[in-house]
């Protein structure tokens, strides 16, 4: 969706959030998926300052199905329902499909969560069945190996230190410090980045995302209802998506095409360009995922993004700051969905001490197999 | 996974989209599908033609050249079987024909290994019915 009709005509009204750190300093199994889901579907429609029976949408993520969810949470009115897979890359595919629905009257109010408990259930990101190319009979598992290798292609190509990527993670752990509710509070410092082990080398413990639980849902509706509610509608600008199906994950050009495409879907009928985005709050997995998608995007020169993060750049208080909140490096694997919560808090001006000036636009990315995107803005500028 | 053989790393569940490629390895043969349509040449060995959709598959044999497009050198104990070999690296090959694969490079230090580097396949006998490719500097 980026048509310059549909630009702006959907908003996110409500957010609901678990505290992520204290769910993870005192891990409850108690605390399902469904209620981790239920407690933030709560929370999100009490933010929007709506009425359950109003929500007659309903859009789940993270959990085998839908119906215990729906159940427990007593949706009578829904009228329009999508099922997303346990996959973290689905989270601007389901923002794409909440806005879809209320801009088509499928629905008024859809409510769309992420749902998660890896911790609790020990959820391993490892040596899943043999994997498409044979992977775990030559020993290749997890995600953060492939991630790994094509690092190692990059740097072939276009050089670049492990201690200038170290730039990414410490610049979103000082996020993370400034975030109530984040997991990593400690300070970290490149020497600290460096000192951790390697996981696959060459990257290192803190270039991982962290596995914790927790839930997070927002309600989506059209601007003109939006104006009414109890919040600043922060308005979806566009979403995109570019699929990257490969068997060996990783894109080998580094999801360049894919950046550039989405970019193409999402700026250009609207006039925006890379100097308008306040912030980024992207999809970081691995901290190379940013690296890229800066190059992708455009914010940094191909082959360039190493020497880019440097000096404070991505920082708060520097010219592009990224994962406000401390990302899934440091505040919370909820896959793009405490992501996008950052961007409505920064949009609506309610980030605290983190509050960039100004902050008008916010965009999103997750490079994967199933790349995707968003933009987000402030009322009044589409 | 441990059999007679004493094997105790992971082995291919063979099914029947596979069976002739690890059939061929195990003769030390290493083959790929090929579209008899479109001439396609495809990896891993689905039964249909990922580029025209057929389901008429041959198969050609690979060269067993390509290169190294990237690797890692994994220093956790995700698979425990592998613990006893860590670090150890994993590649990702580009295969002369096209396809890419997943391999562990052999004959080299992992501290040698480089992108780009050429590569010839190798078979490794694992068990009495499978037969692992794995690379060396060419």
């Amino acid at each position: 969706m980026n048509d310059r009709d549909f630009a702006g005509q959907t908003a996110i009204v409500g957010v609901g959030s678990s505290d992520f750190a204290e769910l993870y300093r005192s891990p409850d199994p108690e605390r399902t998926g469904e209620a981790l889901a239920t407690e933030a579907i709560a929370a999100a429609i009490a933010d929007a300052g709506l009425a359950k029976p109003q929500i007659d949408g309903l859009i789940t993520g993270g959990l085998a199905h839908y119906e215990p969810v729906a159940y427990r949470t007593g949706l009578t009115n829904v009228r329009f329902v999508a099922d997303y897979p346990q996959a973290g890359r689905m989270c601007a595919t389901a923002l794409m499909h909440a806005a879809a629905a209320v801009y088509h009257g499928l629905a008024d109010y859809v409510v769309l969560f992420n749902s998660v408990a890896f911790r609790s259930q020990g959820v391993k990101f490892g040596a899943q069945a043999q994997g498409l190319l044979y992977d775990t009979l030559y020993g290749m598992a997890s995600p953060g190996a492939q991630y790994s290798l094509a690092f190692t292609r990059y740097q072939a190509e276009y050089g670049g230190t492990e201690e200038q990527l170290g730039a990414i993670p410490v610049a979103i752990r000082s996020h993370a410090r400034m975030t109530p509710g984040a997991i990593m509070q400690a300070e970290m410092t490149i020497d600290d980045y460096l000192a951790a082990r390697y996981i696959a080398q060459p990257l290192r413990l803190f270039d991982y995302c962290l596995v914790n639980d927790g839930a997070v849902a927002y309600v989506v509706t059209t601007a003109e209802r939006a104006r009414d509610l109890a919040r600043p509608p922060v308005l979806i600008a566009g979403t995109a998506g570019r699929a990257n199906f490969r068997e060996w994950y990783v894109d080998l050009g580094f999801w360049d095409q894919a950046c550039r495409s989405m970019k193409t879907d999402l700026f250009d009928p609207l006039g925006v360009a890379a100097n308008d985005i306040d912030c980024l709050q992207v999809y970081d997995n691995f901290s190379v995922a940013v690296l890229w998608g800066l190059e992708g995007f455009g914010f940094a020169p191909r082959g360039q993004g190493l020497e880019w993060v440097q000096g404070g750049r991505i920082t708060l208080g520097g010219e592009l700051p990224v994962n406000t909140s401390g990302g899934m490096l440091s505040e919370s694997y909820l896959q793009g969905w405490n992501q996008h919560a950052e961007a409505v808090r920064q949009l609506r001006g309610q980030a605290g001490e983190r509050q960039i000036p100004d902050c008008n636009w916010s965009l999103y990315w997750c490079l994967s197999a199933l790349p995707g995107a968003s933009l987000l803005c402030r009322d009044g500028l589409l | 996974m441990s059999g007679a053989s004493g094997y105790a790393k992971p082995l291919p569940t063979v099914t029947h989209e596979d069976r002739e490629f690890w059939a061929a390895a195990r003769r030390h043969r290493f083959v790929l599908p090929k579209c008899r349509a479109c001439g396609h040449v495809w990896f891993p060995p689905y039964a249909s033609c990922p580029s025209c959709l057929s389901f008429d598959r041959g198969w050609t044999e690979a060269s067993g050249r390509g290169r190294v497009w990237g690797f890692t050198i994994m220093r956790q104990p995700y698979i425990p079987s592998f613990e006893p070999e860590l670090p150890y690296n994993v590649v990702l090959v580009e295969l002369e024909e096209g396809p890419m694969v997943y391999s562990n490079l052999v004959g080299i230090d992992n501290g040698d290994i480089v992108c780009g580097l050429a590569v010839k396949a190798v078979f490794e006998d694992a068990t009495d019915e499978i037969t692992l490719i794995k690379f060396r500097p060419a």
